[in-house]
């Protein structure tokens, strides 16, 4: 199995990586860090799963080099399952990108990163409710400090490829 | 917190007249100790660094009103902090100054060190321990 | 199937109202001093106080190494050592390992394992080490992203965003790192415009440290022209060349505490990376020197190139054999050009040289990842920005009364 760490630049997907694979990114902090992918593997559920730290992208419209090595490599690897690495605490902005996946129907686990730093800002995500609606696992973590990791690694076999419109089927308000 | 108020706005005080001095003395290219106190003299230090005092000291005026609401609070932190910042470059550069021997050998004397950790010292050095004082404040807040 | 945009922002809409509740935010100390390093009022004191923080620290700590050790260890032994022991059956050999056997000081002897080693350990290894650990730091509180922000108004003026203050400083402690990560700004214009700054006008973790250490007293006016020379050329790269400048909206992290692990990985792959390759590049452009010198090449060459020297740049013709040093390492020409005699305005006119003549290898061959026609346009920039620049510098020099 093939995983690609797919999110907006600084949301932490090296740091995921590194927790993941014990192979040793370097993580900073600022956007950008990542500018070409890294790859290592890891054992979930007792499978060896590869998996590729990808730069940080805004959309699936590469604006500059760095996006496109990003977006490629999306391209490139047809039957992976990407972990969409998101801010939690900007949740709509990594919501598109999520969507962006999903509607290339990629199986995709949603990673709510620094949830700390949500939580302390006072935003509160109702996380089985979000599972439900984008029909997805959905996993809250810091991973700085490694909270959600092992959660995270052990969701990945039940990610399944869902059609945007049932999303929206399910999503409340004007449809 | 009215102790607070008053406490910092008299370092503030203090910390913009040493900023002015570090730069006149600068300027004016003379030597200048007194007591326990020697205020650096070249661009570096007095110059650069004096400006650094003197920011600190504004940060301290602007910020000593009300020191419970935490905007206030963060600016009297930051004049702490640009005081420890530039303290803590001075002493660094006193101690790397004294271990070597020189000419002597490898290692300074134990005398030679502590002679060279002695005073004079510089007036942000002096200011250091009243800066301390912050890290009160901020426990109290958080 | 896939959303158009609207339709895409529309469903978030949706499903964010139904899952995110916003609470009570409480603002903390560490939001609050976020802020305050931001804004210019509040910010731009805090810039000062950082860049005095770095100079302090780093010329204390590779002061200390240099000028009280190693210094004294490679002068009083290891050079007298050397110049006792090595065979002088091949007088070539010696003068290509140990070099002058007059020479009282490892800056003068210019031997590989006299000069070569002392410049590499004795000099660069302490400076490059404390000047990686502040960055890194740096780095990872978080504090780049907002020095950019604060700068974002003048480097608009060059036409490039705020953001270019995160190569630019990386450059600092190397070019390599600092060309890859252009990569981030949008537009080819710009990444050109960022990669020919780099290359020519900021100095390198390695040259900082040995001008520190050779030329303390004039430094300070080495990196203002190379300042104003990335200002200028910015500028008039930014006019001349098409294209767009776009305006890319950045996040600004919240500051962190620095995991000590990520900290201590990074300096280990710097350092190792210094060993592995800065080390050997020294031996080999000491190497390379003396050779070009036994064969008499870097003579011709200097004879050759005597008038553009002297006259134009207002240099000893002797400063061509470091430029031909400068190619491999420029810590390794600066300290070359140190031990040649010449007046503090001429030694600073040749430092600027070296500084903005051709990148080092290591950058070269970054730039030629970037593209052909990249490297082919720095480079003409460059062969433009040298003539024209040092010409400058040495016209301020007469018009000063100086040169």
């Amino acid at each position: 199995m093939k995983v690609l760490l797919m999110g907006h630049p600084n949301v932490g997907k090296s740091v995921v990586f590194n927790r993941f694979t014990g192979v040793d990114v370097i993580t900073s902090n600022y956007p950008g860090t990542t500018v070409e992918y890294s790859e290592g593997s890891m054992r979930a559920e007792g499978e060896e799963v590869t998996v590729i730290d990808v730069p940080g992208t805004f959309s699936l419209e590469p604006k500059d080099k760095a996006e496109e090595v990003a977006v490629e490599m999306l391209e490139k690897e047809k039957d992976a399952v990407v972990i969409s690495v998101v801010d939690a605490s900007k949740i709509e902005r990594g919501l598109y990108l999520t969507l962006e996946i999903i509607e290339r129907g990629y199986p995709v686990v949603l990673a709510l990163n620094m949830w700390d730093m949500a939580k302390h800002k006072g935003l509160n995500i109702d996380v089985n409710r979000l599972s439900e609606i984008l029909g997805i696992p959905v996993v809250p973590t810091t991973a700085v400090s490694g909270e959600g990791i092992n959660k995270l690694a052990s969701v990945l076999k039940s990610a399944r490829p869902v059609e945007v419109e049932t999303i929206s089927g399910r999503a409340g308000g004007r449809a | 917190m009215r102790l607070g108020d008053v406490y910092f706005a008299l370092l503030g005080a203090v910390t913009l007249a040493c900023g002015f001095a570090d730069l006149m003395v600068t300027l004016s290219g003379e030597y200048c100790s007194w007591w326990i106190v020697e205020v650096p003299g070249d661009m570096f230090r007095g110059g650069w660094g004096g400006l650094i005092v003197l920011f600190a000291g504004l940060f301290y005026l602007s910020g000593a009103r009300n020191l419970s609401e935490i905007h206030q609070l963060s600016k009297v932190m930051m004049g702490s902090v640009l005081i420890w910042l530039i303290a803590g470059c001075d002493i660094f550069a006193r101690i790397t100054e004294s271990i070597p021997g020189g000419d002597e050998g490898w290692f300074n004397s134990m005398e030679g060190f502590l002679g060279g950790c002695a005073p004079p010292y510089f007036p942000a050095m002096l200011l250091l321990p009243f800066s301390l004082v912050v890290i009160y404040y901020i426990h109290k807040v958080e | 199937m896939s959303l158009t945009v609207d339709e895409r922002w529309d469903l978030i809409d949706r499903i964010s109202r139904e899952t995110v509740t916003v609470g009570e935010y409480k603002e903390t100390l560490t939001d609050v001093i976020g802020e305050i390093t931001i804004k210019p009022m509040t910010g731009i004191p805090v810039v000062i106080a950082s860049l005095y923080l770095f100079w302090s620290i780093f010329g204390s700590f590779a002061g200390f190494f240099t000028d009280g050790f190693f210094v004294k260890f490679f002068d009083q032994y290891w050079l007298p050592w050397w110049q006792l022991h090595f065979p002088d059956t091949w007088e070539w050999l010696y003068y290509i390992v140990v070099g002058d056997p007059l020479a009282d000081n490892c800056l003068e002897a210019f031997g590989m394992l006299t000069s070569g080693l002392f410049v590499a350990i004795g000099v660069v290894l302490p400076a490059i080490f404390i000047f990686y650990l502040m960055l890194t730091l740096l780095e990872d509180v978080g504090y780049l992203p907002r020095l950019a922000v604060l700068i974002d108004t003048i480097l608009h003026k060059i036409g490039l965003h705020g953001y270019a203050i995160v190569p630019t400083i990386l450059s600092l402690g190397c070019n390599v790192p600092g060309v890859a990560a252009t990569r981030i700004l949008e537009t080819r214009k710009e990444r050109f415009v960022m990669m020919t700054l780099l290359a020519i006008f900021v100095p390198c973790g390695a040259q900082l440290g040995i001008m520190q250490q050779v030329i303390p007293e004039t430094m300070g006016l080495v990196l203002l022209y190379l300042v104003i020379g990335y200002f200028v050329t910015g500028f008039v790269l930014s006019r001349i060349i098409p294209g767009k400048s776009p305006e890319i909206l950045m996040d600004v992290p919240p500051y962190q505490k620095p995991l000590l692990r990520n900290v201590a990985l990074k300096i280990w792959m710097r350092m190792r990376e210094f060993f592995t390759s800065a080390i050997p590049f020294v031996l080999l452009g000491v190497l390379m020197v003396n050779v070009l010198y036994l064969a008499g090449f870097i003579q011709w060459l200097s004879s050759t190139l005597s008038p553009l020297f002297v006259y134009w740049f207002g240099v000893p013709e002797a400063t061509v054999g470091p430029l031909i040093a400068a190619f491999l390492r420029k810590d390794l020409a600066v300290a070359q050009l140190s031990v040649i005699e010449m007046t503090w305005y001429q030694m600073v006119t040749a430092v600027v040289l070296v500084s903005i003549y051709f990148p080092c290898l290591a950058t070269f061959i970054m730039l030629l990842r970037e593209g052909w026609t990249e490297l082919l346009g720095s480079l003409a920039v460059l062969i433009v920005v040298v003539t024209v620049y040092g010409g400058f510098v040495h016209l301020v020099g007469i018009l000063a009364g100086v040169a």
